[in-house]
């Protein structure tokens, strides 16, 4: 075959999983795609829309028996040309790791658990190269170092839950790159780390790179996060490229409808959903002064006895303070004293990074967590909570209906008939329907599913609800959706909302005011538009300027 | 360091407990021990002679102490059916008990590991199918009735063994492991087939977790990454489930014991309760408790010795 130059050549591939009986279902179909030597070339794309599948069966790596059915994969294999697809598992498991290394979305899961990141990462050496021990330990140690991780000497030694989510990463890159692969596949690299670590994230990625001339195929479903890095992209939809080219070019002129859509979702950063200017009635739905929120978590060592007795604050909470100290445990303060004041028909958003106390001061003013201290007023008794994951918060063994009527049916609200009634009025207002009543959430997508956990939050007529991470989750698509419908509830039934969120771009579309959390402080606050345009805290500007 | 300290001293606090309630059921259940010794037909006087003699006056916390006292430094008292030291009579016990467990415990493990790892490889082909349904069957088979058709087919159809037979140990070795083979193999049978369903189901669970993904992205062979990276992880829960067949296997084998006529401890137990020789009864229910005890410790250390998340430090 002729020699094109390109790295990686995708063309026509279709990717098909077996199906009950003897069909094989297509999942993608014609993906024709090249890398270059040294290039970083982006897939785009909404879950599902087939981009991590097809690049994860070019590699052989799919589970659950999908393969390539249709098409050629090759790969520049010193001056010739190997076709990834029907390539021996002998001669894929040279190529693998040593030539095309790759990295994946959740570090915590991807590393093996019992095995020390050390050897992790030695294992590549072990595999693909004939260095002995001594020097195996040298080289692992200086690629750490490369990685941006300190204090190698004992990294070598920890295993992953002992790592943070940044860390972690760092770890799975410096495995991917020590052998200085000619292709690294980063499938959502970053998607499951904070904002700010993100973007430290993709300029090791970058860096890597241009030092060792590793081209990158980078999987995400986050626009900003293409644009940051490639140079050029393809938007996948529905397992089909719909539109590939230079990534300025496709973002500021793309041709196709799906791309502007995505475009117009994600970086919809002037398109705000809130008319300015809102003007809350003036009456204060939550008042919070003084507000503390505690975790007990069992002493280390080292800090047993750090907290005495005295230390222990005055005031109600007293009590389960020293019972605490007697058990050996310590309290952490994850919220220090934070006060404000929410007024009804407002949506106030709360951003920082996690372990930034928001979702902790969230679930403390919902009442799900009693060790507090300070005074919280809220207008309203109970109110309900959106969470972030609408797979894990609804029981998959009732039906819609069944547990959007279990708030009416705990309060004892109307008869069996009014209680339906109700249920069936609210599947309308969240843009479901009557249709919906008798299905179970396993039938659900994750928007459905987030409709129904806002329905089960309003079922009780609660003016103050608290959204945690509501939208993060969904695709973008589906978020703007979500976002919208949430605006319109929000002036039906005037609301008052706290919504949680570290992303800066959802906050901005949807919030009056916003809070900027950090080390369980509230250190900035005012208008949304005033905060975004006119960050005053320099963690905000952090906050911001890693916005991609 | 301290976390030892703490579980070693629960570990004696539950054995002082369970010393507690043997005494006092067997305080509790009708039957004198004198009158089962001497026989309803003896005479007032004799009776008290005895329960004189053994202690039986005595007030229940006195002898509850005297009972601990004696247990702590392994005597239990004598035998009222042997009229021998306990002790004596249980450490003649266990070099069958142990030697049964031990072999069980090994061939357990070194057929279930390969066959599950095997099972899990081949999933759904005809390896698999074929395991699966003979262990499905042999799981439902209980070890006696095991022991009843290894004895009639190796023992008299093709006489490998003579059954009933036994030699000790000291006197000869290999005699003793012959003996001892099918004995185990009987005891190991269904438990093989329990683990390998386990382990196959653990490893299958594994092999679909994202770890997995990244050792192929590496370029490990399939082989590698079961015995590199999987196994231990699918290991993790097996742990467990092993504790509970080594417990169960060494606090006696009773039937199998029974049907292969090994003189284990066992077998001394349901003599001892037939004879209401209740010294003995309360050594060997002492001696099965710690023996689960023990074990379910060790299981402790090994749990964290492989998943460092739940190490303590």
């Amino acid at each position: 075959m002729e020699n094109s130059g390109h790295l990686l050549e995708l063309s026509g591939v279709a990717v098909g999983f077996p199906e009950k009986g003897r069909g094989v279902k297509l999942v993608t179909q014609g993906v024709s795609l090249y890398v270059d030597p040294g290039e970083a070339v982006g897939i785009v794309g909404e879950s599902g829309s087939g981009k991590s599948v097809s690049m994860l069966a070019s590699v052989g790596l799919l589970s659950g028996g999908g393969r390539i059915v249709e098409g050629s994969v090759r790969f520049l294999h010193g001056e010739e040309y190997i076709e990834l697809n029907t390539l021996g598992q002998k001669e894929l498991n040279e190529v693998r790791g040593d030539e095309i290394s790759m990295i994946f979305q959740e570090p915590m899961t991807s590393l093996n658990p019992v095995m020390t990141v050390g050897r992790q990462v030695c294992e590549m050496l072990v595999l693909h190269t004939d260095c002995a021990g001594e020097e195996r330990r040298g080289r692992v140690l200086d690629m750490f170092k490369e990685a941006g991780l300190s204090d190698v000497e004992a990294l070598y030694e920890k295993y992953p839950h002992q790592l943070s989510g940044g860390m972690r990463q760092r770890v799975m890159i410096a495995m991917a790159m020590i052998l200085r692969p000619k292709l690294l596949i980063a499938d959502e690299p970053t998607t499951a780390l904070d904002v700010t670590v993100q973007a430290k994230i993709l300029k090791l990625l970058k860096k890597f790179q241009t030092e060792y001339g590793t081209a990158i195929l980078l999987i995400s479903h986050d626009l900003g996060v293409i644009r940051s890095v490639c140079s050029r992209a393809a938007v996948m939809c529905g397992g089909r490229i719909v539109e590939q080219g230079d990534v300025e070019n496709l973002f500021e002129h793309p041709q196709e409808d799906y791309t502007k859509k995505l475009l117009s979702a994600a970086l919809g950063k002037e398109n705000v959903l809130r008319e300015a200017g809102v003007k809350s009635s003036g009456e204060v739905s939550v008042r919070v002064e003084d507000y503390s929120v505690f975790y007990e978590e069992k002493a280390k060592r080292n800090e047993r006895g750090k907290n005495r007795i005295k230390d222990v604050p005055e005031g109600k909470s007293r009590l389960s303070a020293l019972s605490a100290l007697l058990n050996g445990k310590t309290r952490r303060e994850v919220v220090k004293h934070v006060s404000f004041e929410l007024y009804a028909g407002e949506i106030v958003g709360i951003v920082g990074e996690s372990g930034c106390g928001k979702s902790t001061l969230a679930k403390a003013l919902a009442g799900l967590n009693p060790l507090t201290e300070g005074k919280a007023w809220i207008s309203c008794s109970q109110p309900q909570m959106v969470f972030q994951d609408p797979y894990g918060s609804l029981n998959p063994a009732k039906t819609i209906g069944w547990l959007l009527t279990e708030p009416l049916r705990l309060h004892r609200i109307g008869t069996r008939q009014e209680q339906y009634r109700a249920v069936c009025e609210m599947l309308d207002k969240v843009g479901l329907g009557e249709k919906y009543y008798g299905r179970y959430p396993g039938t659900l997508s994750g928007g459905q599913r987030q409709r129904v956990a806002i329905a089960m939050a309003i079922m009780l007529r609660r003016s103050f609800i608290v959204l945690d991470e509501p939208v993060s989750a969904l695709d973008v698509t589906v978020q703007e959706q979500i976002l919208v419908l949430l605006v319109k509830l929000q002036k039906e039934f005037g609301l008052t909302y706290l919504f949680i969120s570290h992303d800066m771009n959802v906050i901005h579309r949807i919030c009056d005011r916003v809070f900027v959390m950090y080390g369980g402080e509230i250190v900035e606050s005012g208008e949304a538009s005033q905060v975004f345009l006119n960050p005053k805290h320099p963690y905000t500007k952090k906050l911001l300027s890693a916005r991609l | 360091m301290r976390y030892y300290v703490k579980k070693i001293i629960s570990l004696i606090m539950v054995l002082f407990l369970i010393m507690l309630l043997t005494f006092i059921a067997f305080q509790v259940i009708p039957g004198d021990g004198a009158v089962t010794r001497l026989g309803v037909d003896a005479t007032p006087e004799a009776i008290e002679a005895l329960r004189e003699s053994l202690g039986l006056n005595r007030s229940l916390p006195a002898r509850f102490f005297s009972f601990l006292g004696g247990a702590v430094r392994g005597d239990f008292g004598m035998s009222y059916h042997y009229s021998k030291p306990v002790g004596e009579l249980l450490a003649a016990r266990l070099p069958a008990t142990i030697g049964l467990a031990a072999l069980a415990i090994l061939l357990i493990v070194a057929v279930s590991v390969p066959l599950g790892l095997l099972c899990s490889r081949r999933e759904k082909g005809v390896i698999d199918r074929t395991i699966t349904m003979v262990t499905q069957t042999l799981m439902a088979v209980p070890a006696f009735f095991l022991g009843i058709i290894i004895t009639l087919i190796f023992g008299r159809i093709l006489r490998w063994f003579s059954p009933g037979g036994y030699v000790s140990p000291g006197e000869d070795f290999f005699g003793y492991l012959s003996y001892m083979l099918f004995p185990a193999i009987s005891v190991a049978i269904p438990k093989i087939a329990m683990t390998v369903k386990f382990l196959k189901t653990s490893v299958l669970r594994e092999l679909k977790l994202d770890y997995v993904r990244t050792a192929r992205s590496k370029g490990n062979t399939e082989r590698a990454i079961l015995w590199g990276h999987v196994l231990k992880n699918a290991l993790i829960p097996v742990i467990t489930f092993m504790g509970m067949v080594v417990a169960d296997v060494l606090a006696g084998s009773i039937v199998v014991e029974q049907v292969f006529n090994l003189p284990g401890v066992g077998r001394l137990l349901i003599t001892a309760i037939s004879n209401r020789d209740y010294p003995v009864v309360e050594a060997v229910v002492v001696y099965i408790a710690s023996v689960v005890l023990i074990v379910n410790f060790i299981v402790d250390l090994l749990y964290q010795k492989v998943d460092p998340r739940v190490r303590i430090e």
